[in-house]
């Protein structure tokens, strides 16, 4: 697989899990790459690198909103909320993946058992 | 024991951002709150300073690939880009199709039909109204090709209806205040609109809406 596919499947894996989990709760950065983690056993893994130019991206396109919260225990927090929009596109790639997923299985029985 | 320093982390991020155009402030601070949290966490699981540290760091393998990633995904020009690709050229597309299928009808010698309403005639294009929906179509198939939301592609296969909306409740107003009001004016005013503004956006809506349910591009 080339570096080029293997970037756009997971940056399109990388914003269904981020509006998945903000479509639960706001979240902010290292609890949304921390949760990620957790909930895919490790499979899927954000790092500071990778979480942070995505959810920018998401921001710019209406998708998300970050706004900052005081932490009385540290440093204040930028929590990111789904928008309306980001809450429309959600569905619509949710379909987008199951179809591609589907898809990939019929061809190369790769769900599992 | 004495309480280990605690890293600068703002001023760590700060100095590894600083000369690009990521370095704000809100992502030096959200970016060092982040690193922060993975070294109290590294911390609490019994890690040392110099690992958890490492830990942190460990985060970014470039931080100029990051900087220049951040700057991209804050860039407006993106969003630019996509609008001009999902909407401006595909309406203008259409909007240069229609005119251009209007202006060939003309010169090909196809009379337009008169009806007469009320009193009052209408023209109709009936060559132009049927061909609109092929203009239609391409707009919104070249909207949807982008990537464009359904309103950008409705937008793209509806363009020269909406131009011709705009330019008469343009025209109105400035003729009522020119010419003075009269009933005659309104009726004249709907009979237009109805000919170069309904009738063509119900052709045009006819060839985009095939292509506003969900595309099948996959996004991934």
């Amino acid at each position: 697989m080339t570096k080029r596919i293997r970037s756009k499947i997971s940056r399109g894996s990388g914003e269904l899990a981020i509006l998945s989990l903000l479509a639960e709760q706001p979240l902010y950065g290292f609890e949304i790459a921390r949760q990620i983690g957790e909930r895919t056993g490790g499979a899927l893994n954000f790092t500071l690198a990778s979480l942070y130019p995505l959810l920018y991206e998401m921001e710019k396109r209406g998708w998300v909103e970050g706004h900052w919260q005081a932490n009385p225990a540290g440093r204040d927090r930028r929590y990111y909320r789904l928008t309306t929009a980001g809450r429309k596109q959600l569905a619509p790639l949710r379909e987008q993946w199951r179809s591609f997923f589907q898809a990939l299985d019929s061809l190369a029985g790769v769900s599992h058992a | 024991m004495p309480e280990p320093i605690k890293p600068d982390w703002m001023r760590l991020v700060r100095e590894r951002l600083a000369g690009s155009r990521s370095c704000h402030q809100d992502v030096v601070a959200e970016l060092a709150a982040h690193l922060e949290e993975v070294y109290e966490e590294a911390r609490a699981c019994r890690s040392s300073d110099t690992e958890a540290m490492r830990f942190a760091l460990d985060q970014v393998d470039d931080w100029q690939v990051l900087a220049a990633e951040i700057a991209r995904a804050k860039s407006e020009e993106d969003v630019m880009n996509h609008r001009t690709k999902a909407l401006w050229f595909p309406g203008l597309v259409t909007f240069l199709g229609a005119s251009m299928l209007l202006a060939w009808t003309q010169f090909a010698g196809f009379q337009p039909r008169l009806i007469w309403i009320g009193g009052m005639g209408m023209l109709f294009y009936w060559p132009w109204l049927a061909g609109l929906p092929v203009f239609g179509a391409t707009g919104a198939y070249l909207s949807r090709r982008a990537q464009g939301p359904t309103q950008a592609r409705l937008v793209a296969g509806l363009f020269p209806a909406l131009i011709m909306a705009v330019v008469m409740c343009l025209i109105l107003p400035w003729g009522l205040v020119i010419d003075g009001f009269s009933f005659f004016r309104l009726v004249h005013f709907g009979l237009g609109f109805m000919n170069w503004v309904a009738l063509p956006g119900l052709a045009l809506f006819l060839g985009t809406t095939p292509f506003l349910g969900k595309s099948n591009l996959p996004t991934a």
